[in-house]
């Protein structure tokens, strides 16, 4: 049932949400963007430009202990965290790219890492006149439960029986309020679409690809901002007798993302990497998912220093 | 929460013996520390580990029929392998799987079999010849073809003596090049040479090709010229990066595949027009 949440009742929500999970909130920075961080209390900042860093790393971190040995063979796994955690103020770009990545990780074979944080965890989604300059959200419904923001109220919409009990005893809310918004579900962009039938006809001349590798100067920024990109490689560190295994976030636009020992590398040019980033995420993934790999969240080309992050590289493409 | 059993812990096996293969591989017999069996069938691999050096992907050279103890040929290549080489009988080493997809071996049973390897590509195929050598009621004529740079570098000698002497295997082998002093007996010229000698029935016939990537295009157009042609008839097994061995790393793609998981065993016809496959 849809409800109405006062200020208060939004704090009352956010301590009831605190007792049984760590929850992390966006806070705005001094430089104006938001990062999801640990609730210090208050109100969180729900409005304003998307979260600068994937959410998706609270699941998938840059750096992830998987397992201690020894010398002896003996294998130690991590514990899981006491308190599982709740994120709140997801937009419906960042629950798409949590849902994607729960997909690729949790299918069979089960990636036990990625449970270990992902399990019992509570995503609050956000939709309504939350966007940058009070732009608005597409709703966000693959959550537990979604705050909708509408002219002068903060509206509750749970999507799971978890987001019921939270929202248990607040005030009903009348669902005309939701009439004040557009409510249209989100699309992905229609360049996106095109360029990824394009490259599924296999109607993309080389040459593209080589214009475009010659601007990519390989910091693999495209991948570590992206909330799909799921690649990772493994690190041991070493002290005396008890070795730490861990996996780190790996990028395809490296050289030696593909290099075998014995010298072969099937992506060994920076032309046939950057087609790998584009057509993993628009026609692998939809061959193996049925879903594009890109969710539009506009990560990438906001981070790509040259200008040929996902959706810049797509409207270039379908221009020519 | 039941988190399920970790995808990425090595199980603990004891290394029983080694032997050196060549200047550069040698062989390895492992069993399971709890001594059960592997459970693997021919073209599977294991991720091999060793603390401080990660893991490396190797095939299973030993066919599961076997018994428990289970035999790797390994080349000397990088860090992990060379620290492997150093390895005394007794020592612990880890591994994860097995993993991949195998051989084929229903497809296999039909008719007569051309098992085609280069260089280390002979590890993954033994399992297959050790598994035809001891089930021979269930394949028909198995030729063998192995190439290697030179003499010296021919893994598995003691195992081509033997299968030289069956009477049930045809084994050739072929070098690229032969040094003057050297008491080697077999070929010399590429593997596609010596296939369009050999003499074979090319009805119900399949191939099977493991080998390093500049093998596969002639080796091939040569089966194809031969009258393997058409779908199902030949079976390769793709090298690449792995780091987990399950889907998962994204190292191994192959356009949409993983050759980890999709592999690394595929008929020709899955990935010949895959960009970067062959
Ligand atoms: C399915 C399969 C089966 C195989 N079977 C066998 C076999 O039976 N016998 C055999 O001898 N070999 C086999 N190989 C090859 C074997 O896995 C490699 O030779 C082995 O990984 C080398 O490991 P290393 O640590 O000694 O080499 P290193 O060169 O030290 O490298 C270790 C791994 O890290 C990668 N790497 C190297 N440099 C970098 C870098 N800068 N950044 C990130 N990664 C890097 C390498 O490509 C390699 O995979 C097989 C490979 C595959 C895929
Ligand atoms: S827009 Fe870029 S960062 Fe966002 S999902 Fe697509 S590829 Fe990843
Ligand atoms: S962010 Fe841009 S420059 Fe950096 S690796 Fe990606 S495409 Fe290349
Ligand atoms: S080795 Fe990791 S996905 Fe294949």
């Amino acid at each position: 049932m849809l409800k109405q949440l006062a200020e208060k009742d939004l704090l009352r929500l956010l301590e009831r949400i605190a007792t049984r999970r760590r929850l992390l909130t966006p806070q705005r920075q001094s430089d104006g963007s938001r990062l999801l961080l640990p609730w210090p209390g208050g109100l969180p900042e729900l409005v304003g430009t998307p979260l600068q860093r994937k959410p998706t790393e609270i699941f998938f971190p840059q750096l992830e202990l998987l397992m201690e040995l020894d010398n002896s063979g003996d294998v130690r796994l991590p514990v899981p965290a006491d308190k599982p955690v709740a994120l709140l103020g997801l937009d419906h770009f960042d629950l798409a790219a949590i849902a994607f990545l729960d997909r690729f990780f949790l299918s069979r074979p089960t990636d036990d890492a990625y449970l270990r944080r992902r399990h019992d965890a509570l995503l609050v989604g956000l939709s309504g006149l939350a966007g940058p300059q009070g732009a608005t959200l597409p709703p966000a419904e693959t959550c537990d439960l979604e705050l909708i923001l509408v002219p002068d109220k903060l509206l509750a919409r749970p999507h799971a029986k978890l987001g019921e009990e939270l929202l248990a005893g607040f005030t009903a809310a009348d669902p005309t309020a939701l009439r004040a918004i557009d409510r249209s579900p989100a699309e992905r962009p229609a360049t996106l679409l095109a360029a990824a039938r394009l490259l599924q006809e296999d109607q993309v001349p080389e040459a593209f690809w080589e214009e475009i590798a010659a601007r990519c100067i390989a910091c693999g920024g495209c991948n570590f901002a992206c909330p799909t990109c799921n690649c990772f490689g493994v690190q041991d560190r070493t002290f005396g007798n008890r070795t730490e295994r861990s996996r780190l976030w790996d990028s395809c636009q490296l050289d030696a993302f593909m290099r075998e020992a014995g010298g072969h590398n099937p992506l060994g040019t920076e032309t046939l990497r950057t087609r790998r980033r584009v057509y993993h995420k628009l026609v692998a993934d939809p061959l193996r998912w049925g879903e594009l790999g890109c969710v539009a969240c506009g990560r990438c080309d906001r981070a790509c220093p040259t200008g040929i992050g996902m959706l810049a590289l797509c409207e270039d493409l379908v221009r020519r | 929460m039941t988190i399920p059993a970790s995808l990425y812990a090595p199980r603990p096996c004891r290394l029983l013996e080694t032997s050196d293969l060549t200047p550069q591989e040698k062989l390895f017999r492992l069993q399971l520390a709890d001594d059960t069996s592997l459970g693997h069938q021919p073209g599977q691999f294991i991720q091999l580990s060793l603390p401080g050096l990660t893991e490396a992907p190797i095939s299973i050279a030993s066919s599961p029929t076997r018994g428990p103890v289970f035999e790797l040929g390994v080349r000397r290549a990088g860090r992990l392998t060379s620290a492997l080489h150093q390895l005394a009988p007794g020592a612990t080493i880890g591994i994860r799987g097995p993993f991949g997809r195998p051989f084929q071996l229903d497809a296999l049973r039909s008719g007569p079999l051309l098992l085609i390897a280069g260089g280390c590509g002979l590890a993954p195929l033994r399992s297959l010849i050790q598994y035809c050598q001891d089930r021979p009621e269930e394949f028909g004529a198995v030729h063998i073809l192995y190439g290697a740079r030179s003499p010296a570098d021919l893994m598995f000698k003691d195992d081509l003596a033997v299968w030289q002497r069956s009477d049930r295997l045809d084994c050739r082998t072929t070098v690229d090049r032969t040094p003057a002093a050297s008491c080697y007996d077999g070929d010399t010229g590429l593997l596609p040479e010596l296939l369009s000698r050999l003499d074979f029935d090319p009805t119900d016939c399949r191939a099977v090709l493991v080998g390093p990537p500049p093998m596969y295009r002639p080796v091939i157009a040569e089966l194809r010229r031969l009258g393997l042609d058409g779908d199902r008839r030949i079976m390769l097994s793709l090298e690449r990066q792995m780091r987990c061995g399950v889907g998962k790393c994204g190292h191994c793609s192959i356009e949409h595949l993983s050759c980890c998981s999709d592999g690394p065993v595929f008929w020709l016809e899955e990935v010949e027009n895959l960009r970067g496959a062959l």
